[in-house]
């Protein structure tokens, strides 16, 4: 027989009959491929703007000198010119600016050196003013500045226009002595750039004599690798030299955590999507049983048989994977803007102005989504072939548990729970082998795990059903006990469409405890630090991490100090640097005056050890993540890069910190100061007389200093509040993965209730003749989703417990976080999974009800 | 007690009109035993669907105790089943999912009245019908006949005003027929109102009167005893 003919005559056939079976399938599918395609796509894209912004900027250089986020001494780069090889070593001071003009923007600011930069990059001025050679001359006065065309059109500048933007001195202002056409560097963080002349930008960003970068171009013929080992070899430890790509990758590396997340959980919405397509394939053959038998007498052999309907599990695959990606292109569109400001919240500032679609995504996307299918389908149609000629036509009894029977699902529930165990004890206990120590290792133990337990589902549903047998069927009457009982009836079915709802519901309360957990620890570390009453910042409360904001210069303490009712204020610092060719967080803090009020969470020494040690001196505390990581314990030497050289510091201490992930490394401002030479904070902590009004003092301090420039005067519960909701923004993408999980899910109930009231058709007549009423039997069926989202809800919240433990075993932010079960979720959870239960019941519900009687009592 | 007045009913099929029933009035009294007969097609099972209320004529009017089934809202014509009429199928149409005193309960158990209240009546009425020992049997383990027996046994829980059969022994044997006959026979000894359909003469002539239709209208009328009241 032909397939091609089988596909057009018979399959399409039952396509248009079974329309809603059929469109629920592809709808499945197809919100699974697109969360995994709009993920990888948005990724993407803000990897590719960094990319982009760091090539433009880049220009024509070659290799990039980087060092301490604090900047290094100028003189480094007479030092780099004069290796041979190098072409040019062109200085540049990149930082951050805020316009203050109209709405607050958030910019990028270029510090470039007048004359030599051209050699490096090509700038081009607008129509208007483009009679000059080099643009650059615009920038010979201090308070010139040059801003993209995209820029100077979105807030409405014009040339020779006066704007103010916000500096580490406080709001400056500057004239616009040219507008940049959109090229080279212009292009960068979509627009929002302005371009100035290094000196200039030194002053007003706190950097006097000292450059963020160097970049270098090389001389004909000359050998890269050459000549980067040159440059290294006359550069002091902790600097990086890199190719512009190599920048790329250090920001890839940064991000890939926080991405794999993401994309590791995109993943469960095409599991779920599988359990849909067995569960509709499983339905399509016990109600095409007799179609089968009659096939098989006319001569269709079993591969016959089997390849017709994976046939049709292929092209409905195909049609929903192509819709996926085309509904995963537009939820990129609109996603991308968000995770864009999440990842400049915590890691990096970019601007993604678009989405860029490399091939590799609707491909993965659309070979997932078949694939998947295809797999999930090869069950139920294997068990279909095997279906007897005579015991179709015949309708004797057939049991459509196929492949998976009892103990065959109790075996491999069995060798899946104990392969999750022995992948976390290898993670756990393997130390910190590459190969093992990952995030992807760690989380093919979650998956272990969420496998076995779904294949436990049908023993859990059957005891679920018999104490629900047991209690409430009193208070519900004929409807509770036939609801029961349907269920029982196809019990392996029943607990593919639990399943489902048990793994979106595992993948909610596993973000939720894994969030609520971590946020516990957080806030309970801030309490532990944070003593002051007023948080001075020159940023969001969320840029206490990785944001780069515009700092403050570190003696504005003194400032602060004189305002009425103030008793201290101390500044904070935090700078990035590398280490070990890792990035990690340099923590500084005024000891001697926080050390009076505020005191560390030690894991490893003892605070009084920190508060002898640390003041003044070549001594610092390491955070756990950094412990860990480099094998570090209290009592050793670390060498750290400064600008003016490797310095040892001695550890003191192990201590709680959850600034960052990567490792944190504290010390004394003083310390910092003397090998740094940087004068500039981030934060000020401010502690009120006893007696005053925190409100009224933080008014004064916003009065005082906040004319000039753009703080953010907080009272501390309102700056651990404001904390609190970040982290829950980070994980929003998180719990929006969950709804489209738990979406596919009720796709999943829909199917199979609606095959369910299908196949009772005549029961239903039966009971309707016998008197039950429409809302009667309507209710059977709603109660029976109900059920079904309850066991889900409960088997997917138990999972999401472990499953949450596991992932905060796996984060290792400190030994000290203990996970916390999130009742509060678990609430929800179970509120959602049988309310969206509920609502996936009313359309079969309402058709169980239409059911006309007559017809009913003569189906079969 | 039952009043067909000019029933008819007109179906659909394509987009050709079929009149299944055309014009039939008929009374029944309490305490009839009333065999429908006539050949394939002539509108035996849709007058008794009409009866039923599982169905609406097209035309004309029926009263059970005076009460109208036609043109009243659709929950209160089930409750009028529900209480008042008692069915037995062909195919017996019993739930698999539950046991033979669970199936002989469900129409009390619509009505909300717990399973432990109803068991001794279902039980009790197990037991007329000669099924006392099966009652915790689910169908797939009972046989033709024990089933049509539960299903009669189902019709009896809420004493109808009247029993509705179409074609009650269809699908058995004629040993077992037989059986089925003389039950509801006994039956309607006791009372019981009956209306059968069946195109079996032998069969019909356990009633006390036979109408004949022929191409949806009534054809005979013959009584064949007076228990009629």
């Amino acid at each position: 027989m032909n397939l091609a003919n089988l596909l057009r005559h018979i399959s399409a056939r039952h396509i248009k009959y079974q329309k809603a079976q059929t469109f629920l399938a592809l709808a499945g599918i197809c919100l699974g491929v697109a969360a995994i395609v709009s993920i990888g796509i948005v990724n993407k894209s803000v990897l590719r703007s960094f990319e982009d912004s760091i090539s433009v900027a880049t220009g024509r250089a070659a290799l990039q000198i980087t060092g301490s986020q604090s900047g290094f001494p100028e003189t480094i780069v007479e030092k780099v010119q004069d290796v041979p090889g190098v072409e040019y070593a062109v200085p540049v001071i990149e930082t951050d600016g805020l316009l203050s003009r109209g709405k607050e923007r958030s910019i990028m600011v270029l510090g470039v050196d007048v004359l030599i930069d051209s050699q490096m990059r090509s700038y081009s001025l607008s129509n208007e003013s483009a009679d000059i050679p080099d643009p650059l001359l615009f920038l010979a006065r201090p308070d010139s500045i040059l801003i993209t065309k995209a820029m100077a059109e979105r807030e409405g500048i014009a040339l020779e226009q006066r704007i103010q933007v916000e500096t580490v001195l406080g709001t400056r202002t500057f004239r616009v002595r040219g507008i940049l056409n959109p090229e080279g560097p212009a292009k960068a963080m979509g627009g929002n750039l302005a371009v100035m002349d290094i000196y200039a930008a030194q002053m007003a960003f706190g950097k006097e004599g000292r450059v963020d970068r160097v970049d270098v171009s090389l001389m004909r013929g000359e050998e890269l690798e050459t000549v980067r080992q040159r440059i290294l070899s006359v550069l002091p430890m902790g600097y990086t030299v890199e190719t512009p790509v190599g920048r790329t990758r250090q920001i890839e590396a940064m991000l890939s955590k926080f991405q794999t997340g993401l994309n590791l959980i995109s993943i469960f919405a095409i599991v779920v999507g599988m359990y849909l397509i067995y569960n509709a394939v499983s339905i399509s053959i016990v109600h095409r049983r007799k179609e089968i038998g009659i096939l098989r007498a006319l001569g269709a052999k079993r591969k016959e048989i089997m390849r017709l309907f994976m046939g049709e599990t292929l092209v409905i695959s195909i049609i929903a994977s192509v819709l996926g990606v085309g509904l995963g292109i537009l939820f990129a569109h609109s996603i991308v803007g968000t995770l864009g400001r999440i990842i400049s919240q915590w890691y990096a500032r970019t601007t993604v102005t678009g989405i860029s679609v490399p091939w590799f995504y609707p491909a993965t996307g659309i070979a997932c989504g078949i694939a998947a299918s295809l797999v999930a389908a090869a069950f139920p149609v294997h068990a279909g072939s095997l279906i007897s000629p005579i015991s179709a036509i015949r309708s004797l009894p057939w049991s459509d548990e196929g492949f998976f029977t009892g103990r065959r699902l109790k075996i491999a529930a069995a060798f899946f729970l104990l392969l999750s165990a022995t992948v976390f004890c290898i993670y756990k206990f393997a130390g910190f082998l590459p190969l093992f120590r990952n995030k992807t290792f760690l989380f093919s133990s979650q998956i272990f795990l969420l496998l076995g337990i779904s294949l436990l589902t049908p023993a859990f549903l059957k005891g679920f059903l018999s104490l629900f047998h047991r209690l409430p069927t009193t208070r519900l009457g004929s409807m509770g006990m036939l609801a029961g009982l349907n269920l029982r009836k196809n019990i392996t079915r029943n607990a593919v469409a639990v399943a489902a709802i048990f793994f979106g519901i595992s993948v909610f309360v596993n973000s939720a405890g894994f969030v609520y957990s971590l946020k516990e620890s957080v806030m309970t570390w801030l309490d532990a630090v944070i003593r002051a009453d007023i948080i001075i910042s020159d940023g969001h409360p969320s840029s206490s991490t990785n944001a780069q904001t515009i700092p403050m210069p570190v003696d504005m303490w003194r400032e602060i100090e004189k305002v009425p009712g103030v008793l201290s204020a101390d500044p904070w610092r935090k700078v990035y640097m590398d280490y070990k060719g890792r990035r990690v967080l340099l923590s500084v803090v005024d000891l001697i005056r926080r050390g009076e009020y505020s005191h560390f969470m030690v894991v490893r020494g003892s605070d009084r050890e920190i508060r002898r040690l640390l003041p003044r001196q070549d001594n610092v505390v390491v955070s756990e993540p950094f412990a860990a990581q480099f094998g570090v314990r209290a009592g050793d030497v670390i060498t750290l890069p400064t600008p003016s050289g490797v310095v040892r510091f001695g550890v003191v201490a192990v201590v709680v910190d959850y600034l960052y992930d990567g490792g944190t490394v504290s010390m004394d401002l003083n310390t910092y100061q003397r090998h740094w030479g940087d004068m500039l904070a981030d934060q000020f902590s401010v502690r009120v007389r006893a007696g005053e009004n925190i409100a009224a003092v933080r008014e004064s301090i916003q009065e005082r200093l906040g004319t000039d420039r753009k703080l953010y005067v907080l009272p501390a519960q309102e700056f651990k509040d404001e904390i609190r909701k970040v982290i829950d923004q980070t994980f929003m993408f998180n719990y929006a993965l969950s709804a489209i999980t738990m979406i596919i899910a009720c796709f999943g109930i829909i199917i199979t209730l609606l095959a369910s009231v299908l196949e009772r058709t005549r029961e239903i007549g039966v009971l309707r003749s016998i008197g039950m009423l429409r809302k009667q039997v309507s209710g059977v069926v709603l109660i029976e989703s109900v059920l079904m989202g309850m066991a889900g809800g409960i088997l997917g919240s138990c999972a999401g417990i472990m499953t949450g433990w596991i992932t905060l075993e796996g984060a290792s932010y400190s030994s000290l976080v203990q996970y916390c079960v999130p009742y509060g979720s678990i609430v929800w959870a179970m509120v959602m999974s049988v309310g969206l239960s509920a609502l996936a019941g009313l359309y079969p519900a309402s058709r169980a009800a239409k059911t006309n009687i007559v017809e009913a009592l003569t189906y079969e | 007690m039952i009043e067909v007045c000019n029933a008819g009913k007109t179906y659909r099929q394509g987009t050709r009109e079929v009149r299944a029933l055309r014009n039939v009035s008929l009374d029944i009294g309490r305490g009839e035993f009333l065999s429908i007969m006539g050949p394939s097609g002539s509108g035996k099972s849709t007058l008794l669907n009409l009866i039923g209320g599982l169905d609406q004529p097209t035309t004309g009017e029926i009263f059970i105790d005076g009460r109208p089934l036609h043109g009243i809202p659709d929950d209160e014509l089930t409750l009028i089943r529900r209480r008042s009429i008692g069915f037995v199928f062909q195919f017996f149409n019993l739930l698999p999912i539950l046991t033979a005193v669970e199936n002989v309960s469900l129409p009390l158990l619509l009505e909300g009245i717990p399973l432990a209240k109803i068991r001794p009546q279902a039980f009790q009425l197990l037991e007329r019908v000669g099924l006392g020992e099966r009652a915790g049997h689910r169908p797939e383990q009972l046989s033709g006949g024990e089933m049509q027996r539960v299903a009669i046994a189902r019709a009896l829980i809420n004493d109808p005003a009247v029993l509705l059969a179409d074609e009650p022994t269809g699908n058995l044997d004629s040993h077992t027929s037989e059986e089925i006959f003389t039950l509801l026979a006994s039956l309607n000894e006791k009372g019981q109102t009956i209306v059968m359909v069946t195109h079996d003469r032998r069969a019909a002539a356990y009633g006390t009167r036979i109408v004949t239709l022929k191409d949806g209208a009534l054809s005979e009328d013959i009584s064949l005893g007076v228990d009629a009241t």
